[in-house]
């Protein structure tokens, strides 16, 4: 068990150390720093300075332990447009972009496992095709498209809704339908093939066979195994609690992280794409880290294979 | 798992005789026919588009779709909808297809490279899968871009990184496996170098599993590219994308909202006729892909 835990930790580890190198790699190709930091215009003696204070001069390796060392301490630069710590500036949306990806990650769960569920134990029915056809226009309907056709509909020709902005509840409703349905539709069809899958293995056969009520087979032995690989895709989905919305953010214009990311872009504004990027790194390790503990205790088999299953 | 790298299951695969297509659905027909419609539109888009579509008319601004000569009507500077949809379907198009040869060439050489390497190679084909896969792709794809700005080719190469992954992951395995079977040992006792070996024998042998997951990566590259060119950070002005195009109309949603109806359709039909078409594949020649 320990040692699941430990090759698991250690491959979080090198997770966020190749989005470090990454990130330390493409600085470094997009041009000199000092140039993109200080503008096209600064006299060259300031360059140099720079250069000097910040160890440019300094071969690539050592720049690449500074690098590291530097983001170690919290060290993640200044947004170039207001001069503010960036992770500050990051920081500061979390909470907004928050009030729209847990409300969504709600309706995913409530509406899309259920679904999947339901549907896989009643295969072939009419209420699974609907599942399924759903499913597919959720995969296959961008979220902006499905975003403005919702302002199209409520804000547009109904009224009832606003289209945009962040000053009431009011406002958070299409943003959070945009992205829960979209995500349900995924889920639903996610649990149903883990479903399918599960229910067409030979214990479950077994324990029918056996006598046992199909209620409890389906709760005793169906669910708990569909579990394991619709933990995966709900792992990956709180991962992208705090960046999984930059396209419906833009849409609505809800002043999250999403948006500071696509306006950071826009300019250029390298400190503050950087930050997004490591933290959303962090985020997606840890809650892959939470799921491969929960598998640990979900699936007692995977402690065992985890080291030839590399 | 093993069961399509066999010869004798070869009648299934893309370069087998059996190609089927008799009995394919109404509903992958349309897919198809709508596929064949759209590349079609692609290859002639200059050609067949009434107007051209960068050309500003400040009299027609804003004009309905129905009025002639504009079919779709015309955008906030006047320019023909229509002509746009047309090269923005060429030029997303041209993107989605070269994106998606990138990514499955890159894939299925570093899956065949891990497959004959195995060892150190393997670990760091599969730990650089590993961390593809567990990174949200639009945000890799934004630093990319904020870093080094945008163009034409970039876009294309970035999309390019997108599902590698899978393919790396698919081609290994298969590759694994193959090179276990008889063909592939038979080639090698003759002599044949193991670039002739994977690329002659093992290649054509596992293609049809590749394609069927070709058909699964390419509609999210369609949506991830309007994605971003919605966001205004991928295809830059003047020139256009279907994504562009919704980006841009958006901002006259409550007074033409035409501009941006008639690409998200088009971009959501392409990406639904790609998902019918591959699902449909998939069970066809490949059910070991779930």
């Amino acid at each position: 068990m320990l040692r699941y835990f430990a090759i698991r930790l250690g491959r979080a580890a090198i997770t966020i150390a190749l989005v470090v190198t990454f990130a330390f790699v493409v600085l470094r190709l997009s041009g000199d720093p000092a140039q993109i930091i200080l503008g096209p215009e600064a006299p060259p003696e300031a360059i140099a300075a720079f250069r000097a204070a910040w160890g440019l001069d300094d071969p690539l390796w050592l720049q690449y332990f500074h690098y590291f060392g530097a983001i170690a301490q919290g060290e993640l630069g200044r947004s170039m447009r207001d001069g503010r710590s960036a992770i500050e500036l990051v920081l500061e949306r979390i909470p907004i972009t928050l009030a729209l990806t847990l409300p969504a990650l709600a309706i995913k769960l409530c509406v899309g496992v259920p679904a999947g569920i339901y549907a896989a134990l009643h295969r072939g029915s009419l209420a699974d095709r609907m599942v399924m056809m759903l499913s597919v226009a959720g995969f296959t309907i961008p979220s902006f498209v499905l975003g403005l056709t919702l302002v199209l509909v409520f804000a547009v020709k109904l009224g009832w809704l606003p289209s945009g902005g962040q000053e009431s509840w009011r406002h958070a409703i299409l943003p959070v339908l945009t992205l829960g349905i979209g995500g349900a539709a995924v889920l639903a069809r996610f649990t149903r093939s883990a479903m399918l899958e599960v229910l067409g293995q030979p214990f479950i056969r077994t324990a029918s066979a056996k006598g046992v009520p199909w209620r409890d087979v389906i709760i005793g032995h169906a669910l708990p195994n569909a579990a394991i690989p619709t933990v995966t895709i709900i792992g990956f989905m709180i991962g992208t609690l705090i960046a999984g919305a930059v396209v419906v953010e833009s849409v609505f214009s809800w002043p999250g992280v999403g948006r500071l990311l696509v306006v950071a872009v826009a300019n250029r504004d390298l400190a503050v794409v950087q930050c997004i990027l490591l933290l959303v790194a962090a985020t997606m390790v840890s809650s892959n880290l939470i799921v491969d503990f929960l598998y640990g205790f979900l699936d007692p088999r995977l402690r065992q294979t985890v080291g030839k299953a590399a | 798992m093993s069961d399509q790298a066999l010869p004798a299951a070869a009648g299934q695969t893309v370069f087998g005789r059996r190609w089927p297509g008799q009995d394919m659905p109404l509903l992958v027909k349309i897919a198809l026919l709508w596929l064949i419609g759209m590349i079609v539109i692609a290859i002639v888009a200059p050609m067949i588009s009434p107007f051209v579509y960068t050309a500003p008319n400040l009299r027609n601004r804003l004009v309905p779709p129905g009025t002639l000569p504009h079919i779709l009507g015309t955008d906030e500077l006047g320019r023909d909808v229509l002509s746009r949809l047309l090269i923005s379907i060429r030029i997303s198009l041209l993107i989605a297809f070269g994106a998606s040869i990138i990514s499955a060439v890159l894939g299925t050489t570093l899956g065949f490279l891990a497959a004959y390497f195995r060892g150190l190679v393997e670990q760091i084909v599969l730990m650089l899968a590993d961390f593809q896969a567990s990174m949200p792709f639009l945000i890799l794809a934004l630093s990319v871009l904020a870093f080094f700005g945008n163009s034409l080719p970039l876009l294309i190469g970035l999309m390019g990184l997108f599902g590698w992954e899978r393919y790396a992951r698919i081609s290994r395995g298969l590759a694994i496996s193959a090179s276990a079977q008889g063909y592939a040992s038979a080639c090698r006792q003759l002599g044949a170098s193991p670039m002739r070996v994977y690329l002659r024998h093992i290649l054509p042998n596992i293609a049809s599993t590749l394609i069927v997951s070709m058909t699964l990566v390419f509609p999210e590259v369609i949506l991830l590219e309007s994605g971003l060119s919605f966001l205004g950070l991928g295809v830059q002005p003047p020139m256009t994308s279907l994504g562009n195009m919704v980006g841009y109309g958006r901002e006259y949603i409550t007074r033409a909202p035409w501009i941006m109806l008639a690409p998200a359709l088009t971009i959501v039909c392409t990406t639904l006729a790609v998902s019918v078409l591959g699902d449909w594949l998939r069970d066809k020649l490949d059910p070991t892909l779930r």
